[in-house]
C-alpha cells in the first residue's frame, strides 16, 4: 500500500503532489472533494457533505466515493468516515423537486419518514403548499430557492429535477479570429453547460470573461450579466463585442447613469441593491426579458439582498464567476445552494505552469517603525492602531525605493487610505485614482497606463476588481482592508494577466513590522499561501541598502 | 447409567445419588453456586439445588429451547413422560426439527438438575415448577392458563354436572369423576374436534382470541350468547367474577398439543452480512490499532501535567470528561472507551495526593518504550478480562447516583463472558466477513433470554437488556480497539481469543431419547469461558506477532511548506513527534500529521529551551526539501524578540543616582542576607522585605529612606494606627424581638391545645387509677383499638398518649376518623389538622369528660 492519498480523521484528504499517481488521485477525488490548499508538496482536500451531495448530484454514487479512497489511500481508511460518506451521500435524493402536470412544482420523497420530518420544521411549513399525495407535496414555484436552501441546511438536500426555461433566444456566437478558448476555458464551459447551473473558480487574469462569454455562445439566448461596477461593466461590454458576434447596439448596460436593456445587458450590484423607500425600484429589471442565462461576476462579492433575488430565479440558469470563492463573512454556502455548486476548478499554479497567468514573485517588506511612531502605536486607540500602523511614514521610503527599482516597468502602487495614497501620489509624481474620480477620468486613466504613457498609478480599492490593466509588472500594496484574504488575491491579480514577454510579475506587500498590520497581513497571504504562492519576507533595511 | 441397575429414584436427591462422578462435576461446573460451600451430601446438594435463588440463577443460564423445554414441563403434568413433552414442544405434527433437539435440552435439564426421573417419569423439580407454571399473577410465556381441574376447584359440585351434561357426557356421582371426563373429553382430540364442529362461528373467534393467550377474558354479568355457548360447556371456566379463562387442555388442543406458539430449536445463524478481503480487515484493524494507540498517548499527554482532579465520590467530573472529549476530538462515550481503556490497563491512577488527581502510572513510562504491536497487544488483553464497562458510564444506578467514568459502580460482571462469547461468534464466521450486529445479538439473546413477561412479546422490552447492551458495546469497542476492522474479525483479534482460523463446531449433536444423561460427554469444546491467563499469555503473544508487520513503520522526516505548514506523511518517530509537537500546532491527524508554525508555537519552543539555531539545525534535518524562507523568517522573528523583556520577582529594591555608592553595598559582606542583585548600574533588587532591607542598610551605616509605590519619599512619623473601614455594631436589645400577629396567633392555639389535652377532665376508667396530671394514659392495645373505634362512631375526642420515632411522648387530644391497617386516622386538636397515628406507638387512651 503505497497510494499518494492520506485520509485524515478530520475528513481533509492530503494528496502527496510529486507521486507517480497524484494526477489520477486528483481526478478521482476532485468529483466530491474540495480543493481546501495547495502549496507545493501536499495538496489538502476537504470532504464536505455539500462536495458528496455536489457528486451525487452528478451522477456519483457512494461506491464510487468510497472506491477512490480505498484504492489511493497510503494508510487504511478509517471504517466510521466511509460508514459517514455512505449515510452523508444517501442522504441526498430522498426528496425531490419537479414538474408535475397538474400541481406545478412539487417535492416528492422515496422515504416518508423524511417528508414528515422536514414538514414539521418551521422553516420549511411557509415554502410549501398542499399535500397532494402521502409522498408528494406542492411547493410555490417562487419558493423554489428558498426551499432548496433551507433543505440543504436541514441535511436533506432535494434533488432539482424541475429543469431549466430555455428563455428567449438570441444568437451569439464566439469570434474565433486568431485567438481559440484555451482548454481549461473549454473544460470549464462544458463543466458549467453540463451541470446547468453553477460556479467556475478562475485565477485573476485567467479568461473568466471568456468562460462567461463561451457559455453564452452556448446558451444562445438573451443574457443578464451582473458586475462589480461601471467600469467592469463597459470592460465587459468591450470583451464581448470583441470575442463574440455581439455588436454594441446588442449590449445594453445598467447602471446608475444608463438604463438600458437589450438582449444582453449588463448591470452592476450597485443599482440592483439600491434602495428608495424600503423598495428595490430595479429589482424589475430580472423580470423586463425572459433571461435565458445570468451571470454573476466575481460571485465571491454577491451582496446579501442579490442572494435574495437569485433564489427566485432558480429556473434560470446561472454561472458564477470568481477567482476566490473566500468570503468573509462566511456565505459560501449560500453561493452554493443559490447560484449552483463548484463547477470548476484550477489551482493557480498550475494554470500558471501552463503560461496562461505570468508567475510572480511575492515579498513581503517589513519596515521597522522609528522609535517615535512605536510609542505612538503603542498608545493609539484599538480602533485606530491599523490605520497608524498602515500609513506610517516609512513605508512611503521603502515604496518610493521599490518604485526606482522596478524605474520603466508599469507599476500600480495600491493602497486601502486616501491620504496615505494622496500623500505618495505627490511624492512619487503619479495620478491618483480613488472613489470620487469620475469614470471618465478611471477609463483615462487605466488607458493612459495601457498605452504606457503613465508607468506608475496610486489606486485605491475602487480598483480591486475586474480592471483590466495587463501591462501592469508590480503591484505594490502599502495598506488594506484589515486581513482581508479575497483582497490580496484579487490584488495579486491584477499583475497576472500574461505579459507579452512573458516577465516576471512582482507583487510587494509592504508591512509594519510587529504590529497588527503583520499579523494582517499574514492572515491576508493565507489564501495565496495555500495556493501556492510563496511569500519571501525581506527587511526593508535590506531592500534600502540593495538601492 | 441406566434404568436397570437401580430402581427409579424417588426423589432429586436420589436421582442425583445415581450420576456419576462426571455427571456431577458437570452439574457443579454449571451451577457453581451449589459448591460454595460445599454441601456435606447429595441430600444438602438436592436441597440446595432445589432452592429459590439457585434456581432461579439455573434458569436464567439456559439457552431459550431448553428454557422452553422446563415451561413446557411445567405446564405438563407431573411426573410425565418423554412423549408427553415431545407432544407439548412438537405439537401433534410432531416439528421434525424440534424432535431432533428436544433430547439435548432434556439432557442439559437434567445435567443442571432441574428435571430428574427417568424418561417415563420425569420431573421439574419444584421450585422451578412454581416459578414457571402459570399464575393469574405471573402468566407463563406459553401463554397457558390453569388446567381443568385447577379452574374448576372452586365450582359448586352442580355446576359442574351441567357442565358435563351440556357438553354431552353422561352425569357422574361425584365432582372429581365429572372433571375427570371432562379433562378426558378435551385431550381427545377426535371428540373434541367433534364438539367444537358444533360451535357456533363467532364462539370460536373467542376461542382464538385467546388460544395463544393471555388466557384470561372479561364477560358481563350476563354473557352474550356465543360466550355462553362455550360457558355451558367448560370450555370458558369462570376464575373470579367477570372473568373466565380457557383451561389448558383446550388451549392445548387449539394449538394442536404445542406448548410454545414458536419453538426455537435452533440457535439464530449468524451470517455474513457483508464479506472483505481479509487484508482489507487486517490492515483497517491495524490502521484503527494504530489510532488507539495514538489516542491514548494523546490522553495521557493531555494529562501529562496533573489530570483532572478525582470527584470525592470517585471518578471523572462530567466537565472533566467533556473536555477530554473536545481534547480527543471524539463523542463522549468514546472517550469515557479510552480513559476506561487506559485505567484498565493500569496507565492511568489516582495519585493519591490531598487534592487527588488522576496521572499516569510509572508503568506508563515502561509502556511507551514498548514497541507499538505490544503496547496495542496490553490495551487489548486489558479489555477483554476488564469487567469495568465504559458503556453505562453516564447512566445513573439503582440509587440514581449518577455513573462517571473512572468511578464506581462500572463493573458489570458479565462483560468479560458476553465479550468473548461476541468475538467467538465473529471467528466462527470465515475470514473478513462481518455479521449483522443485530443477528449478533439475537444469537446472544437465544443463548441466555430473558424470563418473564418481557421475554414474551419483544415489543415490551423498552430498554435493552445488559447482555445486548453488553455485547453492542464490545462490537463498537472492538472496532474502536482495531480488534475487528470493518466489522469482521481481524487476524491478530483471532488469535486474541485464542481461536484458530476453523470455525467451531456447533451445538452438541441431536441424540436419541434413550441416551439421557452424561451430556457433558458429549459437549464439543467451544471456548465458552474466557481463556486462563496462562492461555490468554499466549493468544496475546500470537495477536502481537501478527500485528507488528501491520503497523507503519515510524518516519523520521517531515515536508516543510511554504504557508507555515509541515506535513508528517505517516508515524513520526517518537523525538522528532515530540519536538515538533512542540514547536508547532497540530491541525489534522489521522495516518498523517498536519503542523502547524505560528509565532505563538515557535515561542513556546523557545520557551522550551531551545535557541533559534537548534530549530534551523532540526528543521534542516528533519525536512526532505528545503526549509522555507517564510519559516526560517518566522523562526528568526520570534527569536528576536525572545526574552527581551525579562520578568522576575524581587520584594524591595535599592535605587541610588551614584553606582559607586551600589559598589560598597554589593561588596559588603553584611548585605549577604538581603541578598542584593544588580538589575542596573543605579538599581539593586532585594529578596528581603522593604522593613528588613532599610535596618539593614542602616546598620551598615547608610541613611536609606523609604519610597512610596509611586516613587514619593515615605516620611515615617508616629502616626496613630487605624483600622480598614468598619460598621459599628449593631445593639443587641435584652430579650428577643417582640412577636408578629400570625406567630402570636399560632403560639395560643398551640397554647390552647396543649392545654386541653393535659387538663381534659377524664372518664375515670375501671383499670386506671386517676393519673397525675402530665402523664401519659396508659392502656392495653387491646383496650386501645376498642375505644378509637367506638369514638369513630360516637365521633367523640379523645386524649391519648403517644410516642413519636424519635422517641419523645406527648399527649394529644384527636378526633378518630378512620380506624384501619394498624393506624389510626384522626383531627388532632392539638395539631389542629387531620394526622394518621399508628397504633403501636400510642401508650394509651383515655376519653374526655363530658362537659
Amino acid at each position: 500500500m503505497n497510494g499518494p492519498l492520506i485520509v485524515q480523521s478530520d475528513k481533509t484528504l492530503l494528496l502527496e503532489v510529486d507521486h507517480e499517481q497524484a494526477d489520477a488521485c486528483r481526478r478521482a477525488i476532485a468529483p466530491f472533494a474540495e480543493l481546501e490548499r495547495a502549496p507545493e508538496h501536499i495538496h489538502t482536500y476537504r470532504v464536505t457533505p455539500l462536495g458528496l451531495w455536489n457528486a451525487r448530484a452528478a451522477g456519483h454514487d457512494a461506491e464510487q466515493v468510497v472506491d477512490a479512497l480505498v484504492l489511493y489511500s497510503r494508510y487504511p481508511v478509517p471504517h466510521a468516515l466511509l460508514v459517514d460518506i455512505a449515510e452523508t451521500m444517501d442522504r441526498y435524493g430522498r426528496l425531490t423537486l419537479s414538474k408535475h402536470p397538474a400541481h406545478g412544482l412539487v417535492l416528492t420523497t422515496t422515504d416518508r419518514p423524511v417528508l414528515e420530518e422536514i414538514l414539521r420544521s418551521k422553516r420549511i411549513a411557509p415554502l410549501v403548499g398542499a399535500r397532494i399525495d402521502p409522498d408528494t407535496v406542492a411547493v410555490h414555484p417562487s419558493e423554489r430557492g428558498q426551499i432548496k436552501q433551507t433543505l440543504l441546511k436541514l441535511g436533506w438536500p432535494a434533488e432539482d429535477l424541475a429543469g431549466y426555461v430555455d428563455g428567449e433566444a438570441h444568437p451569439i456566437e464566439l469570434a474565433e479570429d486568431g485567438w481559440a478558448l484555451r482548454p481549461y476555458q473549454k473544460q470549464a464551459v462544458e463543466n458549467f453547460w453540463h451541470g446547468g447551473s453553477g460556479v467556475v473558480v478562475l485565477p485573476c487574469g485567467a479568461g473568466k470573461t471568456l468562460v462567461g462569454a463561451g457559455s453564452m455562445a452556448q446558451a444562445k439566448s438573451t443574457t443578464l450579466i451582473l458586475v462589480t461596477n461601471t467600469v467592469s461593466a463597459r470592460q465587459w461590454k468591450h470583451e464581448l463585442v470583441k470575442r463574440t458576434s455581439l455588436t454594441e447596439d446588442e449590449i445594453g448596460e445598467y447602471s446608475g447613469t444608463r438604463k438600458e436593456i437589450r438582449p444582453v445587458t449588463i448591470a452592476t450590484y450597485q443599482v440592483l441593491t439600491t434602495r428608495r423607500k424600503g423598495v428595490y425600484p430595479h429589482l424589475e429589471l430580472f423580470d423586463s426579458r425572459d433571461w435565458g442565462l445570468i451571470v454573476y461576476d466575481e460571485v465571491h462579492l454577491l451582496p446579501a439582498p442579490v442572494f435574495k433575488f437569485t433564489a427566485d430565479l432558480q429556473a434560470r440558469r446561472r454561472l458564477g464567476l470568481t477567482a476566490t470563492l473566500v468570503r468573509e463573512d462566511g456565505r459560501e454556502s449560500d453561493v452554493f445552494s443559490l447560484i449552483g455548486p463548484k463547477r470548476f476548478d484550477a489551482p493557480w499554479k498550475e494554470i500558471e505552469a501552463q503560461g496562461y497567468i505570468a508567475p510572480a514573485d511575492c515579498v513581503e517588506v517589513r519596515v521597522n517603525l522609528t522609535d517615535s511612531e512605536r510609542l505612538a502605536y503603542a498608545t493609539a486607540e484599538a480602533e485606530e492602531k491599523y490605520r497608524f500602523c498602515a500609513t506610517t511614514a516609512t513605508k512611503r521610503k521603502v515604496t518610493e525605493a521599490i518604485v526606482r527599482r522596478f524605474a520603466g516597468q508599469q507599476i500600480l502602487v495600491i493602497g486601502q487610505y486616501i491620504d496615505q495614497l494622496d500623500e505618495l501620489g505627490e511624492h512619487l509624481n503619479a495620478p491618483v485614482i480613488k472613489g470620487e474620480t469620475s469614470n471618465a477620468q478611471r477609463e483615462k486613466l487605466f488607458d493612459a497606463f495601457r498605452e504606457g504613457e503613465i508607468s506608475v498609478l496610486v489606486v485605491s480599492k475602487v480598483a480591486n476588481f475586474s480592471i483590466d490593466l495587463p501591462e501592469a509588472t508590480v503591484a505594490i500594496q502599502v495598506s488594506g482592508t484589515f486581513g482581508s484574504r479575497q483582497e490580496e488575491a484579487q490584488r495579486l491579480g491584477r499583475v497576472l494577466r500574461p505579459k507579452a514577454d512573458g516577465h516576471q510579475a512582482h507583487f510587494y506587500s509592504v508591512v509594519a513590522r510587529d504590529t497588527i498590520d503583520q499579523d494582517f497581513a499574514a492572515h491576508r497571504q493565507r489564501f495565496l499561501a495555500e495556493q501556492g504562492y510563496a511569500y519571501r519576507i525581506m527587511d526593508a533595511d535590506e531592500l534600502l541598502a540593495e538601492g | 447409567m441406566s434404568t436397570e441397575d437401580h430402581p427409579a429414584p424417588r426423589s432429586l436427591a436420589e436421582a442425583l445419588r445415581g450420576r456419576d462422578d462426571a455427571s456431577l462435576a458437570a452439574l457443579l461446573r454449571s451451577r457453581p453456586d451449589l459448591v460454595t460451600p460445599v454441601p456435606t451430601d447429595l441430600t444438602q446438594l438436592a436441597t440446595r439445588a432445589g432452592t429459590r435463588a439457585s434456581v432461579v440463577r439455573a434458569l436464567e443460564r439456559l439457552d431459550r429451547f431448553a428454557l422452553q423445554t422446563a415451561e413446557a414441563l411445567a405446564v405438563a403434568a407431573d411426573p410425565s413422560s418423554y412423549d408427553e413433552l415431545l407432544g407439548l414442544m412438537a405439537g401433534d405434527a410432531r416439528d421434525p426439527e424440534v424432535s431432533a433437539a428436544l433430547p439435548a435440552a432434556l439432557a442439559a435439564l437434567r445435567e443442571q438438575a432441574l428435571v430428574w426421573g427417568a424418561d417415563d417419569r420425569l420431573r421439574l423439580v419444584r421450585t422451578a415448577r412454581e416459578l414457571l407454571a402459570p399464575s393469574p399473577q405471573h402468566p407463563s410465556p406459553t401463554g397457558l392458563g390453569p388446567s381443568v381441574r385447577e379452574a374448576t376447584a372452586g365450582m359448586s359440585p352442580g355446576r359442574i354436572q351441567e357442565i358435563v351434561a351440556t357438553a354431552g357426557l353422561p352425569s357422574t356421582h361425584d365432582s372429581v369423576s365429572a372433571v375427570d371426563a371432562l379433562t378426558a373429553l378435551f385431550t381427545h382430540r377426535r371428540k373434541m374436534k367433534a364438539l367444537l364442529a358444533k360451535a357456533p362461528a363467532e364462539s370460536l373467534e373467542v376461542l382464538e382470541r385467546l388460544v395463544w393467550g393471555p388466557p384470561y377474558g372479561q364477560v358481563t354479568h350476563d354473557p352474550a350468547p356465543r360466550l355462553r355457548w362455550l360457558l355451558d360447556r367448560g370450555l370458558l371456566l369462570p376464575t373470579a367474577p367477570g372473568t373466565v379463562v380457557l383451561p389448558r387442555e383446550v388451549a392445548l388442543h387449539l394449538r394442536a398439543g404445542r406448548a410454545h406458539r414458536a419453538p426455537e430449536p435452533l440457535p439464530p445463524a449468524v451470517e455474513p452480512a457483508a464479506t472483505h478481503r481479509p487484508q482489507v480487515v487486517d490492515s483497517t484493524a491495524a490502521g484503527q490499532a494504530y489510532t488507539a494507540l495514538a489516542t491514548v498517548e494523546e490522553l495521557l499527554k493531555d494529562w501529562d501535567e496533573g489530570g483532572p482532579a478525582v470527584l470525592r465520590a470517585g471518578g471523572l467530573s462530567v466537565r472533566d470528561l467533556k473536555r477530554t472529549a473536545v481534547a480527543l476530538d471524539v463523542p463522549e462515550p468514546v472517550a469515557a472507551f479510552w480513559v476506561e481503556l487506559a485505567y484498565a490497563a493500569g496507565l492511568i491512577a489516582s495519585d493519591g495526593e490531598a487534592d487527588e488527581r488522576y496521572a499516569a502510572t510509572p508503568a506508563y513510562d515502561e509502556w511507551l518504550e514498548r514497541p507499538a504491536a505490544e503496547r496495542w497487544a496490553r490495551l487489548a488483553e486489558a479489555w477483554l478480562a476488564a469487567t469495568r464497562t465504559s458503556g453505562v458510564v453516564g447512566g445513573r444506578d439503582a440509587k440514581e447516583r449518577a455513573l462517571s467514568a473512572l468511578g464506581p459502580g462500572l463493573d458489570r460482571s458479565a462483560a468479560p463472558e458476553v465479550r468473548h462469547r461476541v468475538l467467538s461468534l465473529l471467528a466462527a464466521l470465515p475470514e473478513g466477513a462481518a455479521p449483522d450486529p443485530q443477528a449478533v445479538l439475537a444469537r446472544l439473546r437465544w443463548e441466555r433470554p430473558l424470563r418473564g413477561p418481557q421475554a414474551a412479546s419483544p415489543a415490551l422490552q423498552g430498554e435493552e437488556d445488559l447482555r445486548s447492551r453488553l455485547a453492542r458495546w464490545t462490537l463498537t469497542e472492538a472496532e474502536l480497539l482495531g480488534v475487528t476492522g470493518r466489522g469482521a474479525l481481524s487476524a491478530q483479534g483471532r488469535a486474541l481469543i485464542g481461536g484458530s482460523p476453523a470455525a467451531p463446531g456447533r451445538h452438541p449433536e441431536p441424540q436419541g431419547p434413550g441416551d439421557k444423561l452424561p451430556v457433558h460427554h458429549h459437549r464439543t469444546a467451544a471456548p465458552l469461558a474466557p481463556l486462563s491467563p496462562p492461555e490468554q499469555a499466549v493468544a496475546v503473544a500470537a495477536a502481537t506477532r501478527l500485528l507488528a508487520p501491520l503497523l507503519p513503520e515510524p518516519l523520521d522526516h517531515v515536508l516543510l511548506q511554504a504557508d507555515l505548514t509541515a506535513v508528517a506523511p505517516g508515524p513520526l518517530r517518537r523525538p522528532l513527534a515530540e519536538v515538533l509537537g512542540v514547536l508547532a500546532d497540530v491541525e489534522s491527524k489521522g495516518g498523517a500529521t498536519v503542523y502547524r508554525f505560528t509565532p505563538g508555537s515557535v515561542r513556546r519552543a523557545l520557551d522550551a529551551g531551545r535557541s533559534a539555531s537548534d530549530l534551523h539545525a532540526f528543521l534542516a534535518q528533519h525536512s526532505r526539501t528545503p526549509v522555507p524562507q517564510p519559516l526560517a523568517y518566522l523562526i528568526d522573528d520570534v527569536a528576536r524578540r525572545h526574552g527581551q523583556l525579562r520578568v522576575g520577582a524581587a520584594s524591595a529594591y535599592v535605587r541610588c543616582d551614584d553606582d559607586t555608592v551600589l559598589n560598597e553595598i554589593l561588596a559588603d559582606k553584611r548585605a549577604g542576607a538581603l541578598r542584593l542583585r544588580r538589575l542596573a548600574p543605579t538599581v539593586l533588587a532585594a529578596q528581603a522585605d522593604p522593613a528588613t532591607l532599610l535596618e539593614g542598610l542602616r546598620a551598615m551605616g547608610y541613611a536609606p529612606a523609604a519610597e512610596s509605590a509611586e516613587g514619593d519619599v515615605l516620611i515615617t512619623r508616629a502616626h496613630a494606627h487605624r483600622t480598614p473601614p468598619r460598621t459599628a455594631p449593631e445593639p443587641v436589645p435584652d430579650g428577643p424581638p417582640v412577636p408578629d400577629a400570625t406567630l402570636l396567633t399560632a403560639a395560643v392555639r398551640a397554647i390552647r391545645a396543649g392545654d386541653l389535652a393535659s387538663t381534659a377532665p377524664r372518664k375515670p376508667t375501671d383499670t386506671a387509677t386517676a393519673l397525675a396530671p402530665g402523664e401519659l394514659p396508659r392502656t392495653s392495645s387491646a383496650e386501645t383499638l376498642a375505644t378509637m373505634q367506638a369514638a369513630v362512631l360516637t365521633g367523640e375526642a379523645l386524649w391519648i398518649g403517644y410516642v413519636n420515632a424519635e422517641g419523645s411522648a406527648s399527649q394529644r387530644v384527636i378526633a378518630p376518623v378512620r380506624v384501619e391497617g394498624g393506624f389510626v386516622t384522626a383531627y388532632d386538636h392539638t395539631a389542629d389538622e387531620v394526622r394518621t397515628y399508628p397504633l403501636h406507638r400510642i401508650t394509651g387512651v383515655a376519653e374526655l369528660a363530658d362537659e
